[in-house]
């Protein structure tokens, strides 16, 4: 088996997402030498008290189609508590990526779901607490060993209630007992971090719990899942994978005639072009509020449109009915170039890769273009019923996380006061005048509990201006702070706006020579030299309070990140070792010139003494 | 519906991970060595799911060999296309 056989069986899974399909994938997986598969390896571990088998090839099919190479652990039937209290001197928790705990209510408390009459309502309660104390001590023990993020299930309701019509009529009875316990099992794993709840509950909800939960499998090989569920809820890990270890999808570029509205609005005119509250407006309408949802999690909205710039420009400030505004948009390309020219400069304008491209359109010539020529942009072809729209774009998940910051907030205002500030660029004689026009004022600091998230996601989507490209959880961040290296987070506003968290640096300390782990800015301040404020910041602190003697810095090639190989260079470190992929610089702090610049302010917070 | 027996042939070849072209009426579970139980799950999911059909739990323990599946499949209204 080589790694063409592997591709062309992931196509295969992204044109028909057949069982079949996943179970050749995994096939071809088991018989592929991983280091042919040039993947990075993935280590899930899965612990059940159910048969998941079945599963097993879709989460392998998933975790592959992300770009990793899945390694798997399944634990035995039923033995959740005996791997987990045997966690420390298991080998395979040694270091895995992603823990899996897959239960079934059935196993864990069979009177709650099949002898829910014969409870009394003490008992009820009870039983919810046993399953509530188990899982908790599950995670607590795990938690001895291990940071890594861990996924927990919730419960199906039943397929049917335990009183019939009475059942949901009181609180005591089964279909609220499980709404209960699934409420409070979300409480007790909010007390731990990084431990995440898949929803099986609503999964099988939306499959339908008749064609999600097979009764037949159940009885053969206590294995529950039904064929209808296989795919959606090994895909549902595949998103918490994607989302922890992927690389996030973060710009939707949208196409505007039949996309945003129905018609040409080039022929038919604001007027007449079909948007509303009436069918068939109400359907390009309602798209339009899914887009607003998209816009306020934080994806970065641009336009791509074949048009004349005023005519669309027209209808952004002035239909009565349109919800998406200009102030919506970081940037758009109204024109009649080709699209493909289009997206990259939108690409370009918004310095963001076209990997992190959502491309929406309606037009077959159009769509296949653009997967031709950008094959890195996940291309979205609409169907010509407006009321698909919105259900066609939840289902590709291109957006998952499992973060929400203030950062993402206010993503879309950032990207456009960027565009603003590129005209600015436009008018200023000096890029140094430029630069001091901004107003730049910068805060540089050691991280705290409030930051660590921030600080873990900017690791995890970093790829341009970061010298080594290491992704960290937030619980790998508080493992390398309680080992005694300093996290350094760099915070940044100018006249413009307040751009937030927007630099990290990680240093280790060996004896009195530092090494800088990671050094990264978001590619939204890139350009501005506060990489050189930022540094000379922490070389000040190693050497000052550190008493360090020298720095170890490094650079590790990726295919994003050229732009930074001669970086410490540039800031007066030697080069000591170099291979293709990887350059050691070194620096003598006594001898250190400390390279500011005028253009920007900056402001250190001390940490407290001791710390 | 009429269909091809190359469907089907391309669900054991991916189930079982060997080559399509292998598969005939004497594929069974006593000639292919990958053919054990856990895969003998996933194949009844996949052809479920491929023909859109539910197996009785009686079928799911018959269908043995190539032709045992033709048959089964047959009986749930799958119509094949005879091969020359």
């Amino acid at each position: 088996m080589t790694k063409e056989d592997l591709q062309v069986a992931l196509s295969r899974i992204t044109k028909e997402p057949t069982y079949s399909v996943y179970t050749a994938v995994s096939n071809i997986l088991d018989r592929l030498d991983p280091k042919e598969s040039e993947m990075p390896a993935l280590k899930l571990v899965i612990l059940r008290n159910f048969t998941v088998d079945p599963l097993i090839p879709v989460i392998k099919g998933e975790i592959a189609s992300a770009g990793f190479y899945p390694v798997i652990h399944l634990g035995g039937y039923d033995t959740i508590a005996q791997e987990v209290f045997n966690s420390q001197s298991a080998q395979y928790m040694a270091q895995p990526d992603l823990v899996v705990i897959s239960q079934w209510l059935e196993v864990l408390a069979p009177a709650l779901t099949t002898r829910f009459p014969s409870l009394s309502s003490l008992q009820v309660n009870d039983e919810i607490d046993r399953v509530l104390t188990t899982i908790s001590q599950f995670i607590t023990v795990l938690r001895e060993h291990t940071k890594v993020p861990i996924v927990v299930n919730n419960f199906l309701l039943p397929c049917h209630s335990a009183f019939g019509i009475l059942d949901v009529q009181s609180e005591q009875y089964q279909t609220h007992a499980i709404l209960r316990l699934n409420l409070e099992l979300l409480r007790c794993m909010k007390k731990f971090r990084d431990v995440f709840l898949i929803d099986y509950m609503s999964l099988i909800a939306k499959i339908g719990s008749e064609q999600g939960v097979d009764e037949r499998y159940w009885q053969i090989g206590r294995a529950p899942i039904g064929r209808n569920a296989l795919i959606p809820l090994g895909q549902e890990y595949g998103k918490f994978v994607r989302a922890l270890y992927g690389k996030a999808r973060k710009c939707l570029v949208l196409d505007c005639d039949n996309v945003l509205w129905g018609g040409i609005l080039g022929e038919e005119g604001l007027n007449n072009i079909k948007l509303g509250t009436a069918f068939p407006g109400s359907g390009y309408q309602s798209f339009q509020r899914e887009i607003l949802n998209l816009h306020d999690r934080g994806v970065i909205l641009a336009l791509c449109s074949k048009n004349n710039e005023p005519d669309v420009l027209e209808v952004l400030q002035n239909h009565p009915d349109m919800l998406l505004r200009e102030k919506n948009f970081s940037t758009w390309q109204i024109n009649w170039d080709d699209k493909v020219s289009n997206l990259m400069r939108i690409a370009q304008e918004l310095n963001i890769g076209l990997d992190s491209i959502v491309f929406v359109d309606d037009s077959q010539f159009e769509c296949d273009l653009v997967r031709e020529r950008l094959p890195q942009v996940a291309v979205l072809q609409l169907s010509s019923d407006p009321s698909t729209f919105s259900a066609s774009l939840n289902a590709k998940a291109y957006f998952e996380t499992l973060v929400f910051s203030d950062e993402d907030k206010k993503r879309n205002q950032m990207y456009r006061d960027q565009s603003i500030r590129n005209n600015l660029n436009a008018s200023a004689g000096s890029i140094e005048e430029y630069l001091t026009s901004l107003e730049m004022v910068a805060q540089v600091g050691i991280v705290n509990d409030a930051s660590i998230a921030r600080v873990a996601q900017l690791t995890q989507k970093t790829n341009q201006f970061n010298l080594t490209t290491r992704r960290y959880s937030e619980g790998d961040i508080r493992i390398m702070q309680s080992s005694g290296a300093d996290i350094f987070y760099l915070k940044l506003r100018d006249r413009v706006s307040d751009m937030g968290l927007v630099g990290v640096a990680i240093v280790k300390y060996s004896g009195q020579q530092a090494e800088i782990d990671t050094f990264l800015l978001s590619c939204r301040v890139l350009g501005r030299r506060i990489e050189e404020a930022f540094l000379a910041h922490i070389l000040y602190y190693v050497k000052a309070r550190r008493n360090c003697r020298s720095v170890l810095g490094c650079y590790c090639a990726t295919k994003k990140n050229q732009q930074v190989t001669d970086f410490y260079g540039r800031m007066g470190f030697r080069l000591a070792t170099k291979t293709e992929l990887k350059y050691d610089w070194e620096l003598v702090l006594e001898e250190m010139n400390f390279l500011t610049s005028a253009c920007i302010k900056v402001n250190t917070v001390e940490p407290k003494d001791g710390k | 519906m009429k269909i091809g027996e190359d469907k089907l042939k391309q669900v054991l070849a991916d189930v079982f991970g060997i080559n399509v072209k292998t598969i005939d009426d004497t594929t069974s579970v006593d000639t292919v060595v990958e053919w054990d139980s856990l895969r003998h799950l996933n194949l009844v999911l996949a052809l479920e799911q491929q023909f859109n059909i539910v197996l009785s739990g009686e079928q799911t323990v018959q269908i043995l060999s190539y032709p045992l599946i033709k048959i089964v499949l047959e009986e749930h209204g799958v119509d094949f296309i005879c091969a020359k």
